[in-house]
């Protein structure tokens, strides 16, 4: 904004002011009655929307959904539109690269965005900005709230499976791998990659033990597993879509 | 006119008036008051502009309902939480219902924080003289998702648990800082009891301070600064008609004063007669 500019709005500013009305009482009439209204909403769904008390954590067992509070969902489904990209990509992209623009975006846009003028219609690259975000937020959160539970201890519709491969499918769904991964078409389909072609990278069984004893982030570590569920879960993963179709 | 002198001031009115004076003379708290509640603020303030003082009192509720909590919470990881949180939702006379308070208010508070922000990004109220105070609110927002963040593990159950086991993993996945943020949020390598205590002490003294320090920047901003007047305020329209005016007829003198000019009658367009010449 230029200096001329600020003057005039300070200029401006200043013979509103005058021309106005005291803060107290009444700005203050209208705040109280918007938030006293908020607050009884709030305690109207506290009343009919109880809260309840859920599983306790059991640090040894992960079958379970990960699902964040709702606000959220949009960083969850984040992490589902970069999951099937390469090994790097989601974890760059999704958990820094993406919000940490949008944040860096939020702090300093009043210093993006200079010009003097205040009306909607005249200003179009502002308004598309925030339908933009508005509409990917609500998008994203939208997708979050309707996206796929459990999946149920039906197994995977797979063939080829020896006893080895019976054994380390159990593993796997009894883990709740199948609540971020897809294998032929069953789970949920993120955050983590489609896993049906897995066996096409070729992994022999410790380098896939180590990879579930410290994976990449988000991926949570699956070292307190007994070694033997280990062993059989990564020969079941490294199988897939080779041995396990 | 004179005041008549009807005698002494009932004491109770005397002795009021002379603790406010005594306090004052020390404080500046009339003058302060009047800086705070009696100021002018442009007459057109909408409806729209009570969302942020709404996002105060809801944290004022969440602070509220979140030290009654408090009083009965265990940050244990041995079942201590878990129970403290059964304890509260089924024994405790109304516990329920803060509890239910307190969950609700985190998400009612992300809506109100989200719409204020909103009506301040559509009026441009961030613009000048206003930037720094966006600046405080950005931070606000920031701050009251990471409260969500950090209450969510609290109640120690299997859904929170994982969901934080990955949130935090998703910090620690940032390049050059990250295993270092993901170390202080844990309290160590693994989640754990130091997991549990380090996150209750950040949702209930670390975050809490910042937001009220926020709080109080952001409204010191406000006040210093006066609220906004709605870009389509009856006086900014007035403005604006008036401004309006003044160039189509600035535009017709300028028609006129050229040679050979034909006289437009006044109800053309400014922008036909432009062409015209």
């Amino acid at each position: 904004m230029k200096p001329a500019d600020k003057k005039a709005y300070d200029k401006d500013y200043a013979q509103a002011k005058k021309t106005g009305k005291p803060f107290f009482p009444y700005a203050i009439f209208k705040d109280t009655i918007v938030a006293g209204l908020v607050v009884v909403a709030t305690i109207i769904l506290a009343i009919t929307v109880r809260v309840e008390v859920g599983e306790p954590v059991n640090p040894s067992t992960t079958d379970f959904v990960p699902r964040p509070e709702w606000y959220f969902y949009f960083a969850f489904e984040l992490l589902k539109i970069f999951a099937n990209q390469n090994a790097l990509t989601p974890v760059i992209m999704a958990t820094f690269m993406v919000p940490n623009i949008l944040i860096i975006l939020l702090v300093i846009w009043p210093f993006i965005d200079r010009g003097p003028e205040r009306r909607i219609w005249k200003r179009p690259f502002a308004m598309g900005m925030i339908v933009l975000v508005t509409g990917f937020l609500c998008y994203t959160t939208y997708l979050g709230a309707n996206s796929p539970g459990g999946v149920g201890s039906g197994g995977l519709p797979l063939t080829g499976l020896d006893e080895a491969g019976t054994a380390g499918m159990a593993v796997y769904m009894a883990n709740g791998c199948a609540s971020c991964h897809m294998v032929a078409g069953v789970g949920a389909p993120g955050p983590g990659p489609d896993l049906t072609n897995f066996g096409s990278k070729g992994w022999d069984t410790a380098k896939q033990v180590a990879w579930l004893k410290a994976p990449n982030a988000p991926m949570p570590s699956y070292a307190s597993l007994p070694p033997a569920e280990l062993e059989s879960l990564a020969n079941f993963v490294n199988g897939l879509g080779t041995k396990y179709k | 006119m004179t005041t008549k002198d009807i005698g002494p001031k009932n004491p109770l009115q005397k002795g009021t008036e002379d603790a406010i004076d005594y306090v004052d003379e020390r404080s500046g708290v009339k003058t302060g008051t009047r800086w705070f509640l009696f100021r002018n603020i442009p007459e057109g303030t909408s409806w729209f502009q009570t969302l942020g003082f709404t996002a105060m009192v809801v944290f004022g509720m969440q602070a509220i309902t979140g030290i009654i909590l408090a009083m009965y919470y265990v940050p244990d990881t041995e079942g201590g939480a878990y129970k403290s949180i059964e304890y509260i939702t089924n024994e405790v006379t109304w516990g329920w219902l803060v509890r239910g308070m307190h969950k609700w208010g985190a998400s009612v508070m992300i809506i109100v924080v989200f719409l204020h922000m909103a009506r301040v990004f559509i009026w441009g109220a961030y613009k000048y003289p206003r930037e720094l105070t966006w600046v405080t609110g950005a931070f606000l927002l920031l701050l009251t998702m990471f409260m969500g963040l950090t209450g969510y593990l609290l109640v120690w159950d299997q859904k929170a648990y994982w969901a934080t086991v990955v949130a935090v993993n998703i910090f620690a996945s940032a390049p050059i800082l990250g295993p270092y943020i993901g170390d202080i949020l844990r309290a160590g390598p693994e989640f754990g009891p130091a997991t549990l205590s380090r996150f209750y002490s950040i949702h209930m003294l670390v975050i809490p301070g910042a937001i009220a320090t926020f709080i109080g920047l952001h409204l010191y901003f406000i006040v210093r600064l006066g609220i906004s007047e709605p870009p389509w305020s009856k006086r900014r329209l007035r403005i604006e008609r008036d401004e309006e005016d003044a160039r189509r007829e600035a535009a017709r003198e300028r028609a006129k004063a050229l040679p050979g000019a034909v006289n437009y009658p006044s109800t053309w367009p400014v922008e036909a007669k432009e062409s015209a010449r």
